[in-house]
């Protein structure tokens, strides 16, 4: 079947079996991939991204249902100056060690920051609890998250990609 | 061994102190947050997809495979069973285990784990491979599995190899000292029996290669996310039949390693086997359930371990029985016992030792070397012990440690074993982790808690975390090693261009080896680290690397920090020697400064590296015939602590790092789920290269071994299904349920290493697992509870509480 779905941006027209995951489509038909895979069961988020503004585990939904959806990844964060507050803070904070968990993590952070500008430690944890990182033991990523808030207030997050 | 003074290394070593000690933020950053790395999966090749059928039985015989459906699907190019392993690939070479057993990297007639791979079909896609997986016809015979310890080393126990006779593959003792004699002269004898839950790392990215071959020349190109670059060369190559020379091996980026990547190479043997029949590149990326099903695991243990004590609370001797279930896979069994003596005493000055251990076999999973590798579980049975026989003595369980602890006087200390502690001070350690957990205010809380009906307890814990293993260590009990010692290479060099570049033999599976190596030799040269470049993506073809080489057992900061430096010197000693020949001076005058090599005092006389390297190159005619044209230095380091093992003395690792844990935790009594309150790390890794990248070693090391205590555990069915396949009930930490860490820092420097630098990755596993447990059973202290296993569960406190007091 032939779905058409944006991503970042940019319109994306292929023809997928109806069983191909999402995370799939993402990594090998729009070649993007920052989306990481870390598990079969949807516990992991590593393949975070934002669906309609929604963090969504891009491994649980199928190719087919992102027709006609706006999406945005990893790749799309950046601003035309240069790095998102997040992802600033990301490297500033140490929060990233083998980088495999990295984009999940930020996705789920600023669809965070885009509902909570100034969230508490608890609820950046909170926010967290679908985000497994094997490396850092969270705390340099709850620094970051924190960090990121201060420094951009409310333009840290949301729901949408620029 | 000589002890060198570090502060004058430094100074021979270092020009400048810019960078290194500096929280330098990691270059390797950028691409991470951008979406830019790549892991295996992500390079763009244009490849077969791999999937295996594997045994849903945890001891069967095979007795029909029928493929015939399978290759009839369209897009499915090849089909592999265990007679085409058989046929093409020699047995896996045991390490550890001294029992003749034959196995080869599929299963062959048999299978002895629920997830051993039978058959390989290599297809279009993921989905066709699997696909055809599923229409693979496989017949078994079931025989009786053997799980648990206690059932493989009954009498009349089925055998997981027949031919070895026994399912215990390694049966050896040490002792050291006079035991029996502590023994017999204690004033109390504490003994218990814990049993070591089987658990894991389990990185983020789970196990990924492909493999290209070329038939014109029979080689192979193979992209993995393997640890051990050198070992793993020898060993597909061995296992394969090949010249190491035919298999170029690529590392790209890795989401995690832990030691469970070091686990990787059997199946490359499969893909090269499967890549030849294809007859194109095939790609193999494991799935989470496959990891936690067949990947490998630490290994469950039952350990009875006891203390010979004075009744002020000396140690005379420790006595530890252990029995490892190391599932079944040959090469990795046997490997955890010996390392255990790295660290049997501790901090302490015990000096008798008595180690008896059994490695058996059973129907469980691999095991491989994960973070720690032994040692958490020997720190826990020590620490453990100790606060039992604090308990039993009616002494403070932290003054019965500063009682036993091997003062800072006596260092290099070499325990009864032979393992040599080069530096620390284990009791101002002790001391900064008290006052920063505020350990008085945190005992008189806990009994104004105790009246308001709330149970909090206080854990100590000291631990060492040793680093870079003398490889070979296993052959103690075989007789013949195979390794000595740790070396590593590295390849330093100035660009045509005047930048320098750096590559190692290891690979970086998240411990920013790049940005450190770069501070290193920015100090070396006195220049910025941006002009220093390491590309961390190991390649066989380019990379100076030795048999030893890879990132496990805490290596870097020894010998690979040592390779680095080893080249670095030689390729300055050569600038120099070219710069005053061009300047017409003596080296003596001349010094580094921001890229340039000029007289001291007359920085007008002087020539930048980019000139430097042009008379090395392009200019070369103009060199006297005593200096090589070429800029580019390669270095190979070995840690010479390493002693020639003997069974009377020998040493397990090389560098001793250290650690105290303080750690409260409080229990409800009414679910038995267990919050930590606070939790204090203070850890002397010898000098700091990057304190930013320490900090993430030592809490993330700490999580892992939050995740054995509270939480992890790999549970089988008496038939030896796997009952925790998947993350819902392979229960991880998340951000939730981990605490805020408050961590201090000491700096001991080792004498052995060139900056001082100890190892820093597996400290926290290490001595969090008794941190935890002492904390628990003390808030549990007015129930009577004694916590002898891990994890410490919700349902085991409950049912510790309500009848049998033991967790």
């Amino acid at each position: 079947m032939v779905i058409r779905v944006r991503i970042n941006g940019r319109t994306f027209e292929h023809d997928v079996e109806p069983r191909m995951l999402l995370v799939h489509y993402i990594r090998q038909k729009a070649r993007l991939t920052g989306t990481h895979i870390g598990c079969d069961t949807g516990n992991c988020g590593a393949c975070t991204i934002l669906v309609d503004g929604k963090a969504v585990k891009s491994c649980m939904m199928l190719a087919a249902q992102a027709d006609g959806r706006e999406l945005l990844t990893i790749e799309g964060l950046a601003r035309e100056d240069g790095l998102h507050p997040l992802q600033q803070a990301f490297i500033e904070k140490f929060a990233i060690q083998c980088g495999y968990c990295t984009p999940g993590m930020i996705m789920s952070a600023y669809a965070l920051l885009g509902s909570t500008p100034v969230p508490s430690e608890h609820q950046i944890r909170e926010a967290l609890e679908g985000n497994l990182c094997m490396c850092t033991g969270y705390q340099q990523i709850v620094d970051a998250i924190e960090a990121a808030s201060a420094a951009a207030g409310a333009g840290a997050g949301g729901s949408h990609g620029r | 061994m000589d002890v060198r003074t570090p502060a004058r290394d430094a100074d021979d070593v270092l020009l400048t102190r810019e960078w290194v000690g500096k929280a330098v933020p990691r270059r390797e950053d950028s691409r991470h947050v951008q979406g830019r790395a790549r892991y295996v999966d992500d390079l763009d090749m244009d490849t077969a997809h791999v999937a295996f059928v594997r045994s849903p039985h945890a001891h069967a015989r095979i007795t029909r495979i029928d493929t015939a459906r399978a290759e009839a699907l369209p897009g499915v190019f090849a089909v592999i069973t265990g007679r085409d392993i058989a046929a093409n690939t020699n047995p896996v070479a045991p390490r550890g285990i001294t029992a003749p057993v034959v196995q080869y990297v599929m299963a062959v007639e048999k299978v002895r784990y629920v997830g051993e791979p039978v058959v390989a079909v290599a297809a279009a896609t993921q989905y066709v491979a699997e696909d055809a997986a599923g229409r693979v016809e496989v017949e078994y015979e079931a025989l009786p599995p053997v799980v648990e310890i206690e059932d493989a080393v009954a009498a009349n126990a089925p055998l997981v190899f027949e031919e070895a006779g026994s399912n215990v593959l390694l049966h050896d003792k040490f002792e050291h000292g006079d035991v029996e004699g502590a023994f017999r002269g204690a004033d109390l004898v504490v003994e218990e029996t814990f049993r070591i839950p089987r658990f894991s790392s389990t990185p983020l990215e789970p196990w990924a290669m492909i493999v290209r071959h070329d038939p014109g020349n029979d080689s192979f190109a193979v992209w993995s996310n393997d640890q051990q670059p050198g070992r793993t060369a020898i060993n597909v190559a061995r296992t394969l039949r090949v010249p190491i020379d035919t298999i170029r091996f690529i590392i790209p980026d890795s989401g995690g390693g832990f030691g469970i990547k070091l686990a990787v190479w059997p199946y490359i043997v499969i893909l090269c086997v499967l890549a030849r029949r294809a007859a194109r590149p095939v790609r193999w990326i494991q799935t989470r359930s496959e990891h936690l099903l067949a990947g490998s695991h630490t290994p469950d243990a039952l350990i009875d371990a006891a203390l010979a004590l004075k009744r002020d609370g000396t140690i005379l001797a420790i006595r530890v029985q252990s029995k490892e279930n190391d599932g079944s896979f040959v090469h990795t069994a046997g490997i955890y016992p010996l390392i255990k003596f790295a660290v049997i005493v501790g901090c302490y000055g015990i000096r008798a030792t008595s180690f008896e251990f059994r490695s058996v076999a059973t129907n469980k999973a691999p095991t491989v070397q994960n973070r720690g590798v032994g040692k958490p579980a020997m720190i826990f049975v020590l620490e453990r012990l100790v606060d039992l026989a604090a308990r039993a003595l009616a002494i403070d369980p932290v003054e019965m440690r500063f009682r036993n602890f091997v003062p800072p006087a006596r260092m290099p200390y070499t325990t009864p074993t032979g393992e040599v502690y080069e530096s620390g001070d284990y009791p101002e350690c002790l001391r900064r982790a008290l006052a920063l957990a505020g350990y008085d205010e945190w005992k008189a809380k806990r009994v104004e808690l105790r009246k308001a009906g709330r149970y909090v307890g206080i854990g100590v814990a000291t631990g060492i975390e040793p680093g870079t293993s003398n490889l070979g260590y296993y052959y103690i009990s075989r007789g013949r090693p195979d390794f000595l010692g740790n070396v590593e290479g590295a390849m330093v060099g100035v660009d045509f261009d005047g930048g320098i570049n750096v590559l190692t033999g290891s690979v970086d599976s998240g411990q920013g080896h790049a940005t450190t190596v770069a501070q290193i030799v920015a100090d070396m040269l006195a220049i910025h680290p941006e002009r220093v470049s390491m590309n961390t993506h190991f390649d066989s073809g380019m990379s100076p690397f030795a048999p030893h080489s890879g990132t496990y057992a805490n290596r870097f900061n020894d010998v690979e920090v040592g390779a680095v430096i080893a080249a670095t010197k030689k390729l300055r000693a050569k600038m120099l020697r070219i710069a005053a020949f061009v300047l017409g001076v003596h080296e003596r005058s001349l010094v580094f400064h921001d890229g340039t090599i000029h007289v001291e005092g007359d920085p007008a006389k002087g020539i930048p590296f980019q000139e430097v390297a042009a008379y090395a190159y392009k200019k070369a005619l103009l060199l006297p015939d005593d200096i090589e044209p070429g800029l580019r230095e390669i270095a190979y380091y070995q840690n010479r602590a390493a002693k020639v093992p003997r069974r009377e003395e020998f040493n397990i690792q090389l560098t001793h790092s250290n650690a105290a844990h303080v750690v409260v935790a409080e229990v409800d009594v009414a679910t038995g789920f267990v919050t930590l309150l606070k939790y204090v790390i203070v850890h002397d890794c010898g000098r700091q290269l990057n304190p930013g990248i320490v900090e993430g070693m030592v809490i993330g090391s700490t999580v892992h071994g939050i995740g054995a205590s509270l939480f992890e555990e790999f549970v089988y069915s008496p038939e030896g299904q796997l009952l925790t396949g998947t993350f819902m009930d392979y229960l991880k930490p998340v951000a939730l349920t981990v605490p805020r860490f408050e961590l201090g820092e000491m700096e001991s420097p080792c004498p052995t290493s060139p900056l001082g630098t100890k190892a820093v990755g597996e400290g926290g596993a290490i001595t969090s697992l008794p941190a935890i447990a002492n904390a628990v059973e003390d808030a549990l202290a007015p129930f009577g509870v004694t916590v002898r296993s891990l994890p410490i569960t919700p349902e085991k406190t409950l049912r510790a509480l309500q009848h049998s007091k033991v967790i």
